[in-house]
């Protein structure tokens, strides 16, 4: 088996648009059955009365991670053909938190967005609209933004590269901070459940 | 311990298994980009000789007008060489700044000098430090230009090898070369022969700022 | 212990609706989130990229801003990006067909379980109105920082996250951080 099956030529890049249709309708059904496309269920994970947000990306995280390190491990999947972000720190780390404002703000971030839009939420629609717009202020304004957004340049970079730290020992602390995380989420929930039944009593 | 993960087990089946499987990662050992790598040289030496680790000037023409941005496409010749020409998209690296950093384990790099002896080197440098990914152009820039921005068509060619030629003619001059018209058997003169290098749009002396012929476009988020 | 804010979200649905069709429960989150992983990975063995979205808006935008002024989009490093050299449309772009798969899948998901319906959600404290705002204001933060940070969190702390991507993580942490920091401020819309 040779993966990723589009860099070694498969099929068409017409093709993949096919692949690109069916992977987005698996992506948006589990978004949506996760209850994603709620914001009122988003946003509960930021007053800690739901950490379904949580529980769905790490998961997610951690079993693809999983995945793609296994059958890297078998010589299956040539992970050095996978497309990486570069690294721009002090962008990103300033973008991450303008994002997490959004998402308080908004209810939803881009891909959630669009779910909620699929079923009719209208304060989803609106939102995307808003997203239209964010691009679009950025986009006009990027002569401004222009020297912050290349600073910090760290390159195509993943966490054992920089720490030197092998791969599966990445991998294994990853699976024990979300398997904790989650253990520490089922508590969380339980204890704000358990307190708002008190405050309304 | 009970682990209330819900009232379904799977999840908890999940997170056993999940955990035995990193537990095995932690002695799994490394896939790729591992830097410390004992090269074989008896190995480097059959995959130079099969010439698996080459790529033809028609499939990086392909790949460039397609917009491919999947790879790094390196010319190591002199800033200078490079500021007259160099193929659309490409960066100038030199050799002996290959591996400060520019350039990643897990991208696949495409090198290119003049005739390609220089770039043979260069790939033999970074094979020799992890970059499996790394690849020449078979005859370098030379046969690029000879190939792709001033292709010929020998004297006496068949119909079919001009049917192919008209093909050549549209790559070249999507590359802004000069396809040889006049090396043909009906005009034999070799002196109207023009081989004037396209014009580069940017006038940069850094390499990495030169403005690429052809912008990919985006591939992630 | 999600059930008191699903059963919440439940209720204020079935509630507003005149047909009285009950949602059916969402997925467990593990499962759920299992479910998208194997999304994930298999768009890394198929396609050896992640997914993502808010690029494809920014395709969007490119594309019809092209169509009003080519010269002004041309001349814009950041719109020139999603350009491409001019040959094929913006909108035919991996990501595009993948929002668009997007789409589709949830509407999917919504109608099998019962869950589409035109509706606005906010917490009982907010009129329409200002949660409408809000969404919008926070659609603009969420769109200019994800360009900023080069993804969103689905290209970036998804995708990136299953790569251990360096910046990715930081990213993910960010997030977090920056919603857990702002989340007292807005507590009128949600509770």
């Amino acid at each position: 088996m040779n993966a990723p099956f589009f860099k070694f030529e498969y099929f068409t890049p017409d093709f993949s648009l096919v692949i690109a249709i069916l992977i987005g309708i698996g992506f948006g059904f589990f978004l949506e059955q996760a209850g994603f496309g709620s914001a009122r269920k988003l946003a509960a994970q930021f007053y800690f009365r739901d950490m379904t947000v949580f529980k769905v990306m790490f998961t997610a995280i951690v079993t693809a991670m999983v995945g793609v390190f296994y059958l890297g491990w078998l010589g299956w999947l040539d992970i050095s053909l996978i497309y990486l972000t570069p690294t721009y720190i002090t962008p990103q780390v300033v973008g991450g938190l303008i994002l997490g404002l959004g998402f308080v703000v908004g209810g939803y971030c881009p891909g959630t967005g669009m779910a909620s839009l699929s079923t009719g939420r209208v304060d989803g629609m609106i939102y995307i609209l808003g997203v239209f717009a964010g691009i679009f202020v950025f986009g006009e304004s990027f002569s401004i933004w222009k020297d912050f957004y290349v600073s910090g340049k760290m390159g195509q970079i993943t966490l054992y590269e920089l720490t030197g730290i092998p791969y599966g020992v990445i991998m294994f602390l990853v699976i024990l901070m979300a398997i904790g995380g989650f253990i520490g989420a089922e508590k969380v929930e339980k204890y704000f459940a358990k307190k708002d039944a008190e405050a309304s009593k | 311990m009970k682990l209330e993960f819900s009232k379904a087990n799977a999840p908890r089946y999940l997170a056993v298994f999940v955990i035995i499987l990193g537990v095995i990662g932690l002695f799994a050992g490394d896939i790729k980009n591992n830097a410390s790598k004992n090269i074989d040289n008896k190995e480097l030496a059959l995959i130079v000789e099969s010439k698996v680790d080459h790529i033809t000037v028609d499939d990086l023409a392909d790949w460039l007008i397609q917009g491919r941005a999947d790879f790094r496409l390196v010319d190591i010749n002199e800033e200078k060489e490079f500021n007259d020409y160099h193929i659309p998209n490409a960066e100038n690296i030199k050799m002996t700044s290959l591996l400060d950093g520019g350039l990643g384990k897990n991208e696949k790099i495409i090198l290119y000098s003049t005739g390609g002896i220089h770039a043979a080197q260069a790939w033999m440098l970074l094979k020799a430090n992890g970059y499996d990914n790394s690849y020449t152009i078979l005859g370098g820039l030379d046969a690029w230009k000879d190939r792709i921005l001033f292709p010929s068509l020998p004297a006496g060619s068949s119909a079919i090898d001009s049917i192919n030629f008209e093909k050549l003619k549209a790559v070249s001059r999507y590359f802004g070369g000069s396809p040889q018209e006049s090396a043909s058997a009906a005009a034999p003169s070799t002196a109207t022969l023009k081989r004037e290098l396209p014009k580069l749009s940017s006038s940069g002396g850094d390499g990495s700022s030169a403005t690429p012929a052809k912008k990919k476009k985006k591939e992630g988020c | 212990m999600s059930t008191i804010v699903e059963t919440a979200a439940a209720e204020t649905l079935v509630s507003e609706a005149r047909t009285e069709v009950k949602p059916k429960p969402y997925m467990n989150p593990y499962l759920a989130g299992f479910g998208l992983g194997l999304v994930l990975l298999s768009a890394f063995v198929i396609m050896g990229r992640g997914l993502g979205a808010s690029g494809a808006f920014s395709s969007m935008i490119t594309s019809a801003l092209h169509s009003v002024a080519p010269a002004h989009v041309e001349g814009n490093e950041f719109y020139s990006e999603y350009l491409g050299d001019g040959t094929v449309s913006p909108l035919k772009d991996w990501l595009v067909f993948e929002v668009i798969g997007l789409f589709l899948g949830g509407l999917l998901s919504g109608l099998i379980s019962g869950r589409s319906k035109f509706t606005i959600e906010k917490g009982p404290n907010i009129t329409a109105g200002k949660r409408l705002m809000f969404a919008f204001l926070g659609g603009g933060l969420m769109g200019f920082g994800a360009k900023l940070a080069r993804g969103c969190t689905s290209g970036q702390a998804l995708t990136g996250g299953a790569m251990l991507n360096v910046g990715s993580w930081a990213f993910m942490m960010c997030v977090f951080a920056g919603a857990y920091a702002f989340a007292y401020v807005m507590r009128r819309q949600w509770r």
